[in-house]
């Protein structure tokens, strides 16, 4: 058995439109090891939802997944059918969605969904399962479990629910867990606390996280390495603290220097200027190239190339040209 | 002419989510009422950047909305340049309600989507009698959109052309059409990627320096606020629990509150600081607890805090309200 979780080799997701073919994810790959937590991080429209979405086959049609291939343990999962692929759903990939209140049913209270969950993929009987449901609520840090899990979700609060919301995704012990911005909902005080039970439970349990976010302080706080998606691609994948202090593609640095934080006192912002291309009008080449400030005449005909650079992989020309600026 | 430009005493606002009188009378229930600010007293000074910081929840955006009318205080005073607020008459609000103005956090709500951005922009000057003649209406747009980093030609445009940064640009530009002296910012980047955050941070920035501004600037957002604030008053429940100079709040927060908020910030930077982890969440405020109402998630909390609501005491550190801050 090796040690690779999931593989992810040069997915495509197009979306057919009147205007033509959209491609949200252009060729994507990744390796994920088991209990490990890859971040993938990027603005709004850079395709990092659709990538934790496509993984798991969850694409609304008419978009799909036009190339390249998926392994979940070894065996390929992109090109199965409806019925096998929701088997796979909540078995052996467990979800976690930005908001607790949308993913949970408000008219069951809390004990019939992870009963019904836990019973649709383990061989248990409602009182084994019930019991297996306070367990996993105990857990994940829910006082006096036994009592709310007769509790309806509005009786919830919004960090609670978000920690109901990992005990289902547990439920029957899943290998890997896709959180979609779990925390973008809640407030930072709470933020903390979901991520810190979202970091014990898959120690405990060796499960592997992709943790989508928009907030680099989350993926410092929570992840083994990240990926970082613009415009679709990724630019850069590696250990989060060498992407985070050693950034080597012009977008990470910028991006880190945009963001204000607690111990630096410089007056002004380091800005990145302009703003992602939308997705209808990419630029030919490299999709940073109209903001880069190290840009190229090869970086507006050509799409760099990913390259190994230390721990790192990383999508850019500066980088092939070995350094030549 | 006083230091202050806005000073607020005592202010309070109750909302009333009581069930309808008949249902009350069947349930026997009471009226229900919502106490979302609680006695806040505040002053801004001239040209500063004033922070509100505070969870969701806390009465930070009911704040704003009072200052700039949106909403009636229940009690309290609101004093702008010395002239309280509830006491004009209309006509004379109408001059004074062109020196402040407000950006909002959502720029794909805040626009009418109907409306060219020319019009946007000139709605204030309209409205306020400073654009009589047409073109010299049209000259400031075109100016307000150049200073705002948009191009002129922008103006015949509509707003879903624009995105979401562009779209905060154009709120901005609207804002500086009547040449106010005060902003209240209500979150205005909390809807922005961070690449673009820093562009309307820092244009944000450069507009205060220019035109002597002077913002309320609320966020829940704790490294934004250090880097735009002067002064920060921190809010929990509807009240005011500490407010002081930036630098000294960062440096030596008083109110576990203000503690637990900072250990909470993600250490972007991978420093490996110990952090003391946030415990609880805010309680509900229509049932509020007894006492300092940060008590069940207080490390210091005893018997008095429990039962005693601790007053605001000032000092030139700032003011807290805590029994136990030092």
């Amino acid at each position: 058995m090796s040690d690779v979780l999931l593989s992810v080799r040069d997915m495509v997701v197009d979306f057919p439109t009147r205007h033509g073919l959209l491609r949200a994810v252009d060729h994507v790959s990744f390796d994920l090891s088991r209990g490990e937590v890859l971040g993938l991080v990027g603005e709004s429209g850079a395709g990092k939802s659709i990538t934790g979405a496509a993984i798991i086959g969850l694409i609304e049609p008419p978009g799909h997944i036009s190339g390249g291939t998926v392994h979940l343990d070894g065996s390929r999962i992109d090109n199965l059918g409806m019925e096998e692929m929701r088997r796979i759903r909540g078995k052996r990939v467990g979800m976690v969605f930005q908001d607790p209140l949308t993913s949970l049913n408000p008219l069951y209270t809390i004990a019939k969904q992870l009963i019904q969950t836990i019973r649709t993929h383990l061989d248990l009987t409602e009182k084994q399962a019930r019991a297996r449901a306070i367990g996993l609520l105990e857990e994940v840090g829910i006082p006096a479990a036994d009592k709310r899990i007769d509790d309806y979700p509005h009786q919830f609060s919004g960090g609670m629910r978000q920690r109901v919301v990992i005990a289902l995704a547990l439920c029957a012990g899943p290998e890997l867990i896709i959180a979609d911005e779990p925390t973008t909902a809640l407030d930072v005080s709470v933020q903390s606390q979901i991520i810190d039970v979202l970091k014990r439970m898959c120690a405990e349990h060796g499960t592997a996280v992709i943790l989508i976010t928009h907030d680099m302080g989350v993926i410092a706080e929570a992840a083994d390495r990240v990926a970082v998606l613009y415009s679709g691609r990724i630019a850069e994948i590696g250990p989060v603290r060498e992407v985070i202090k050693q950034a080597k593609h012009p977008y990470t640095k910028g991006l880190m220097r945009s963001i204000p934080t607690l111990t630096q006192t410089n007056d002004r912002l380091t800005q990145i200027p302009g703003t992602m291309p939308r997705i209808t009008d990419r630029p030919e080449g490299c999709a940073f190239a109209p903001r880069c400030g190290h840009v190229m005449d090869i970086c507006r005909s050509q799409q760099p190339a990913t390259r190994s650079v230390g721990n790192c992989e990383v999508a850019c020309h500066l980088e092939t040209e070995g350094g030549a600026s | 002419m006083s230091d202050n430009l806005l000073e607020i005493k005592d202010l309070s606002r109750i909302f009333d989510i009581s069930k309808p009188w008949l249902n009350r009378l069947i349930e026997r229930e009471d009226r229900r009422l919502l106490r979302a600010v609680n006695d806040v007293s505040l002053n801004i000074k001239r040209g500063e950047t004033f922070a509100l910081v505070g969870e969701s929840g806390s009465g930070k955006s009911t704040i704003a909305k009072m200052i700039v009318g949106l909403l009636a205080a229940s009690s309290g005073e609101i004093r702008f340049d010395g002239v309280n607020l509830a006491e004009q008459s209309p006509t004379a609000m109408r001059n004074i309600r062109r020196r402040y103005q407000m950006i909002f956090q959502d720029p794909f709500a805040s626009l009418n989507p109907r409306w060219r951005v020319r019009d946007i922009i000139a709605e204030p000057l309209r409205k306020f009698g400073m654009g009589d003649m047409e073109g010299n209406s049209q000259k400031r747009v075109d100016e307000l959109l150049e200073l705002v980093g948009l191009s002129a030609k922008d103006g015949s445009k509509f707003p879903h052309e624009f995105s979401g940064g562009q779209r905060q640009r154009i709120a901005i530009a609207r804002v500086l059409s009547s040449k106010p002296e005060f902003i209240v910012c209500d979150e205005p980047t909390s809807a922005l990627d961070v690449s673009v955050q820093a562009q309307i941070l820092n244009l944000m920035r450069d507009l205060q320096d220019d035109f002597g501004l002077t913002y309320l600037f609320i966020s829940h957002d704790l490294s934004v606020v250090r880097h735009m604030a002067n002064r920060i008053g921190v809010l929990y429940l509807g009240r005011l629990v500490e407010v002081s100079d930036s630098k000294e709040m960062f440096r030596n927060p008083r109110h576990p509150y203000t503690q637990m908020l900072l250990e909470a910030v993600p250490d972007l930077h991978m420093t490996g600081r110990t952090r003391v982890k946030a415990a609880g969440e805010i309680p509900n405020p229509i049932t509020p607890p007894s006492g300092c109402t940060f008590h069940p998630r207080c490390p210091l909390a005893d018997a008095h805090c429990k039962a005693n609501i601790p007053p605001v005491v000032e000092s030139n550190l700032g003011a807290v309200a805590c029994f136990k801050a030092t």
